[in-house]
């Protein structure tokens, strides 16, 4: 039996074939021996929608490189995107299964390090470092005690400040000690890098919980999307924080579990069905950023370790035991999760198209004395739509309780040192990045000649596309007012139609949405004659536009 | 506490002895889904986060963890198809308890078996009513119910 093949095919053959030959042949190769159909597809509204959606993702993963995979990401908006804010110190109440949820964390909370960390030998270079960094703890707390900032009558702090200036000079202070004394023992650490208060802002999709009520009213307003009424809608999520301090390698740490024990059931983590908004978040208009910290193109890019401060703490409290907590891990979580998502995307990674390896992070919240390790391991940024329920890999947190470096300094003496902290400490320096592999294997998504918009070699595209990245990550707010329906129009144009006399020329006389405006709906910047090249007048009048 | 106008007393007029205060607290229905340690409260303008939480801890003994706060503006409405008038503004309170306690919103009407059968008695009487009357008419076709000796 011989099948059809497509018609556009056939059109082709007769065009190429029929000058030549008879018109048997052409009904010949009009025919195959295995009938060839195109695929059935499910023509439901919501598979369709899938479908371009997935096909979105693709678009997004073909482009080549980081600036412009982020521009693209930002594209659908011109005015940006309603983000759920996660700040760094701002930690409302009952926040945990929130954040694990949006994160697809799993915690394992213990009193010491996960067991990979038994391997590293440290125990040789504990005693001339702790002699170091008692010296140094007496030190700066004199230092403290003495300083500028807090002897000033007029200029008063709040608690929270204070702590976070102490914790601050220690944390330096001890970064130093332990980088200096440990790259003998263990080379790896002196091919990193150390930032103080880098800017860390992550973005990324998060879904499963229940729709707002505008968007329940809108599905129940409609009659085909009745149905829909209290599907879940996925909402962007938009981390912001700054570590006191981080330290980067250019080859990523080794993963604590395998990719397969990633994805054991066992990792339960707490489904959250309610809006992020009914347990304190807040939202914000803006354009979505991903800033590890560092420019794309950097070397090192692959971060280790990051200090924390739990200043805030003292500022805000709620009449719950576990607040305390709580408040940590999710501080810890997404300190974690918020600087290697960052990092990710900095990899060709986003939202929609997941890792294809697990990273792996050591994150440290301190006050000076009191302090607790968190090591996270990120084996999915997928979290949004279908993948919560569908996605089988979870991220795994690994914490530990508030443990005290010392009791107290008192008299130029440091009394009760603990050297399990100390300990611990030291092997998150001592984990050593794994070396091996192409650093190519590490950014599939980006292209082989082009990783970064500096590799371009047109100078115009070059430019134009770092003017536009660092103008869209500045969050800078537009220099035209957005748009706005003035409350007397809402009252007297909009619910009650008292004006049927007015020109209708506002967008919502005019059935248009300004918000819904895409990031490259603009007019590009004029050039003036004098500077266009001698072409008719109606030519070359504006500048060209490289949007991804 | 009160911002209220009470009248002038005037020889002969009324002893005012009641003293309302601007403080209040309205339980409502939820209107998003919310954890289920989160209550919301409707409560006077005046009324500070402070206040809420002082109000329910002095008052009904109730653990407060934390109180959130916005003002709903009030709707917009147009009266005999003229002038628009608008309805005060409301300002809710989302307070959280503990979070292992959990509050469910009462059921204050609740459809109960008694007045179900009630209602089913009285039904039935008049069905039986019925029945006697058409019983009574049945050989006096054409005659109005009311034309009677």
């Amino acid at each position: 039996m011989l099948a059809r093949v497509p018609k556009e095919i056939t059109r082709r053959l007769v065009l190429s074939v029929g000058r030549l030959s008879t018109a048997t042949e052409v009904i010949e190769t009009e025919y195959t021996e295995t009938p060839q159909y195109p695929p059935i597809l499910n023509l439901s509204p919501e598979k369709k929608l899938e479908r371009k959606k997935d096909a979105y993702y693709e678009e997004i993963k073909k482009v080549k490189t980081v600036e412009e995979k982020q521009i693209k990401l930002n594209m659908p908006r011109y005015y940006g995107f309603k983000c759920y804010m996660l700040e760094e110190e701002r930690i409302p109440y009952n926040n945990l299964a929130f954040t694990q949820h949006i994160t697809r964390t799993h915690i394992i909370h213990q009193n010491n390090l996960p067991s990979y960390y038994d391997t590293i030998n440290i125990d040789s270079s504990i005693p001339d470092i702790k002699e170091d960094i008692e010296e140094a703890l007496i030190l700066e707390h004199e230092g403290y005690m003495k300083s500028h900032e807090i002897k000033r009558e007029d200029f008063t702090l709040e608690k929270g400040e204070l702590e976070k200036i102490y914790s601050k000079n220690i944390i330096y202070q001890i970064n130093r000690i332990l980088l200096n004394s440990l790259n003998s023992n263990y080379p790896h650490i002196i091919n990193s890098q150390v930032d103080i208060e880098p800017r860390i802002e992550s973005f990324w999709y998060a879904g499963g919980m229940n729709p707002p009520n505008s968007v329940r009213k809108g599905r129940l307003g409609r009659e085909w999307t009745k149905h829909q009424e209290n599907d879940p809608v996925d909402r962007a999520m938009q981390y912001i924080g700054v570590p006191s301090l981080t330290v980067r390698s250019s080859f990523p740490l080794a993963p604590i579990i395998s990719s397969s024990e990633a994805e054991n059931p066992a990792l339960d983590v707490p489904f959250f069905q309610y809006d992020p908004r009914t347990v304190g978040t807040h939202c914000s208009y803006r354009r979505i950023t991903n800033i590890p910290g560092f420019w794309p193109g950097e070397s090192h890019q692959f971060g280790t370790i990051s200090y924390n401060l739990r200043g805030h703490l003292l500022e805000k409290q709620y009449k719950d035991p576990n607040y305390t907590r709580e408040a940590l891990h999710r501080q810890g979580i997404l300190g974690s999760f918020g600087w290697l998502n960052a990092q990710a995307n900095n990899l060709g990674f986003t939202t929609y198209n997941d890792i294809t390896y697990p990273l792996t992070t050591q994150c440290v919240i301190t006050n000076g004395k009191l302090w607790s390790f968190y090591v996270y391991q990120l084996n999915t940024i997928l979290i949004h739509s279908k993948h919560v329920h569908e996605n089988p890999k979870r991220n795994v947190c690994w914490s530990t309780d508030s443990i005290k470096l010392f009791d107290e300094v008192k008299d130029g003496k440091v009394i009760g040192f603990n050297e399990d902290v100390l300990k611990m400490l030291v092997k998150f320096y001592a984990n050593q990045p794994v070396v091996s592999g192409n650093l190519e294997d590490f950014r599939p998504f980006l292209s082989n000649k082009e990783k970064v918009v500096a590799d371009y070699e047109d100078p115009d595209k070059r430019k134009w596309l770092e003017k536009e990245f660092k103008f869209i990550v500045s969050n800078r707010p537009r220099h035209r007012l957005p748009y706005e329906i003035y409350h007397w129009e809402k009252i007297y144009k909009i619910d009650h139609k008292t004006r049927p006399m007015d020109k209708r020329s506002r967008p919502f006389e005019l059935f248009q949405n300004p918000w819904k405006r895409t990031y490259d709906n603009r007019q590009p910047p004029y050039i003036p004659r004098k500077l266009r090249p001698d072409l008719p007048r109606h030519k070359g009048r504006y500048a060209k536009e490289y949007f991804p | 506490m009160s911002t209220r106008w009470y009248p002038i007393y005037q020889k002969g007029g009324p002893q005012l002895r009641v003293f309302l205060p601007n403080f209040w607290l309205k339980l409502v229905r939820t209107e998003q889904k919310q954890p289920q340690n989160v209550v919301q409260f409707q409560c006077s303008m005046e009324m500070t986060k402070h206040d809420i939480r002082n109000y329910l801890e002095k008052i009904y003994n109730v653990t407060v963890v934390d109180v959130r706060t916005r003002i709903a503006l009030g709707k917009t409405r147009q009266v005999d198809k003229g002038y628009v008038v608008k309805d005060d503004d409301i300002k809710y309170a989302y307070v959280a308890l503990p979070k292992e306690e959990k509050f469910e919103f009462p059921d204050l009407f609740p459809k109960e078996k008694e007045t179900k059968e009630a209602d089913e008695k009285t039904l039935d009487e008049v069905k039986k009513g019925h029945k006697k009357f058409l019983e009574k008419n049945k050989d006096r076709h054409n005659i109005p119910g009311w034309f009677s000796i």
